[in-house]
């Protein structure tokens, strides 16, 4: 059986694991696989990094027997896991089994399961641990378009508290201009970051592509957070009209999907 | 003479008690209010009851002329459509709660008030809904207080007081005649003044404080005032009354909802 050349990533929410992979794979400038265990349902970090990387492939989690069977050769391989996975009772395919254990920690870390797990501790960022009971609230907003500025609302009152204590949040948004937006947030650095991902502007009706919300708190009012996401999202209507607007703007080389 | 001007109040009896009882202690001869009494909050009809009872001159302000017209602002005055989607709950639950003889009051109030060299509004000269923000260019401002004759502006409306003196504007016109000549002239505005008096009842200034300003006509000073108040009241009663919880989170934080339009200065024509 031939070795492949696995990387398992594991980190507390918010010290910086998909950052860390993006880092990597821009470094070997080859091309990559990735896939996110635990996030199978937004996959955010995924339609990111996609967007981002070049050469990188995303692989759904349930082609990864499939691939683990008939392997890319010379490719390497980052499997992002989720940090609500219990490191201590996962179990990996056999191929996966010796793969190189990487664990992205804030820094002054000492002491953790994480550091039993991996092979390598690598300084991430700064990242809040005061949460007792951390809770994973997210949401799939695929052919959603937003406004702008009541998206810019919205998140100003997310991570500010006004639906519960929020340790982290992250989202990609498709709104009125056509652009899909990456938004990242982590408790405790005041600049939420907020990136155009480089993807085509999307102006034929609802985009045919992913969008969603995760967050990561105390006490959080799902409802009412979905309740404001909702009252963000345009109708058709408005989507047609922003569209057509944006349409008869655009730049020449703007691609457009 | 020494008056005090109250705007914004938007149905928050807490905090319309906690500037009436400040404004008490400066000895003022006379108050006046630039409308809103009503809107994202709980008591709109107390705080109309009150401002009756004391007989204080008041300019009707946009969520008045709402109540009473029926909801006319045009989509182009939300800044967002998640505003726009909360600010029309607070209108139709102010709506409902709103007494007949509440509404009739509202009905009745002028657009704009004269005292002497002052003038009152809630938006602008030109309409309730017209944003005056500090910013705003200077011709614009000087038309403004220019089109009501008076020295001193009082308006509402964008819920952060400020003052802003024009003087020294330089006004230059060039005339042509149908004989092709042509004519410069050039003007010296006179010093005018506009005055905001922020919000008592949805502050956005940062804080939750209500603030409101006092001039004193023999001294010529014009003095912001803001008065701490037990919003938390404010806050519980919003949540109670069923009124949308955000409101409330806000008003805490002195972040006045209905945030401006792009365009402050925009007028709808409809």
């Amino acid at each position: 059986m031939q070795t492949l050349d696995i990387t398992l990533v594991a980190a507390p929410s918010g010290a910086g694991k998909t950052t860390w992979i993006q880092q990597q794979i821009h470094s070997i400038a080859d091309t990559a696989i990735y896939l996110s265990l635990g996030a199978d349902e937004t996959l955010i970090d995924a339609a990111y990094l996609s967007a981002e990387v070049p050469g990188l492939t995303v692989l759904p989690v349930i082609q990864l027997t499939d691939f683990l069977e008939r392997p890319t050769v010379g490719c390497s391989i980052y499997l992002e896991l989720g940090f609500h996975i219990d490191l201590t009772s996962l179990i990996l395919p056999d191929q996966i089994a010796d793969c190189r254990r990487v664990a992205v920690l804030p820094p002054g870390t000492r002491h953790t399961e994480w550091h039993d797990w991996a092979d390598l501790i690598v300084t991430g960022a700064e990242a809040n641990f005061t949460l007792q009971h951390p809770h994973l609230w997210r949401s799939a907003l695929s052919g959603q378009v937003l406004d702008l500025a009541s998206l810019n609302t919205f998140w100003y009152e997310l991570t500010n508290g006004a639906y519960g204590t929020v340790q982290r949040a992250k989202g990609i948004f498709d709104v009125a201009d056509g652009r899909s937006l990456y938004f990242d947030f982590v408790a405790g650095f005041s600049d939420t970051t907020h990136l155009k991902l480089n993807l085509p502007f999307w102006l034929n009706g609802r985009p045919d592509r992913f969008s969603g919300i995760e967050v990561v708190g105390e006490m959080l009012d799902q409802e009412a957070i979905a309740q404001t996401i909702e009252e963000c999202c345009l109708n058709d209507q408005a989507i047609a009209y922003y569209q057509q607007q944006i349409k008869n703007s655009l730049e020449p080389g703007d691609e457009v999907a | 003479m020494k008056i005090a001007v109250i705007s914004c109040i938007h149905g928050n009896y807490e905090a319309l008690n906690a500037v009436l009882s400040d404004i008490d202690d400066h000895n003022v001869d006379k108050i006046y209010c630039l409308g809103d009494l009503v809107g994202y909050g709980p008591r709109p009809n107390a705080v109309v009851e009150m401002i009756r009872a004391l007989d204080i001159p008041t300019c009707q302000g946009c969520w008045d002329e709402d109540i009473v017209e029926g909801l006319n602002a045009c989509e182009c005055s939300y800044p967002s459509v998640l505003a726009e989607k909360r600010g029309k709950l607070a209108h139709e639950w102010t709506n409902q709660v709103i007494h007949p003889e509440v509404r009739e009051y509202l009905a009745r109030l002028p657009l704009s008030l004269r005292d002497d060299n002052l003038c009152f509004v809630h938006g602008s000269p030109h309409n309730q809904h017209e944003y005056l923000m500090p910013e705003v260019d200077a011709f614009v401002a000087m038309e403004r207080v220019l089109s009501t004759g008076a020295d001193i502006l009082f308006c509402g409306h964008t819920h952060v007081p400020y003052v802003r003196s024009l003087d020294a504007g330089q006004l230059q016109i060039r005339v042509k005649s149908t004989d092709k000549s042509e004519q410069d002239m050039n003007f010296s505005a006179p010093l005018k003044r506009i005055v905001n008096a922020g919000s008592v009842g949805e502050p956005r200034h940062g804080r939750p404080n209500a603030t409101y300003v006092i001039y004193n006509a023999d001294t010529d000073q014009i003095t912001l005032h803001e008065v701490e108040y037990d919003y938390q009241k404010t806050c519980a009663a919003i949540v109670e009354k069923g009124l949308p919880p955000i409101f409330a989170w806000r008003l805490a934080r002195g972040m006045e909802f209905a945030e401006r339009a792009d365009d402050p200065t925009h007028v709808c024509e409809r």
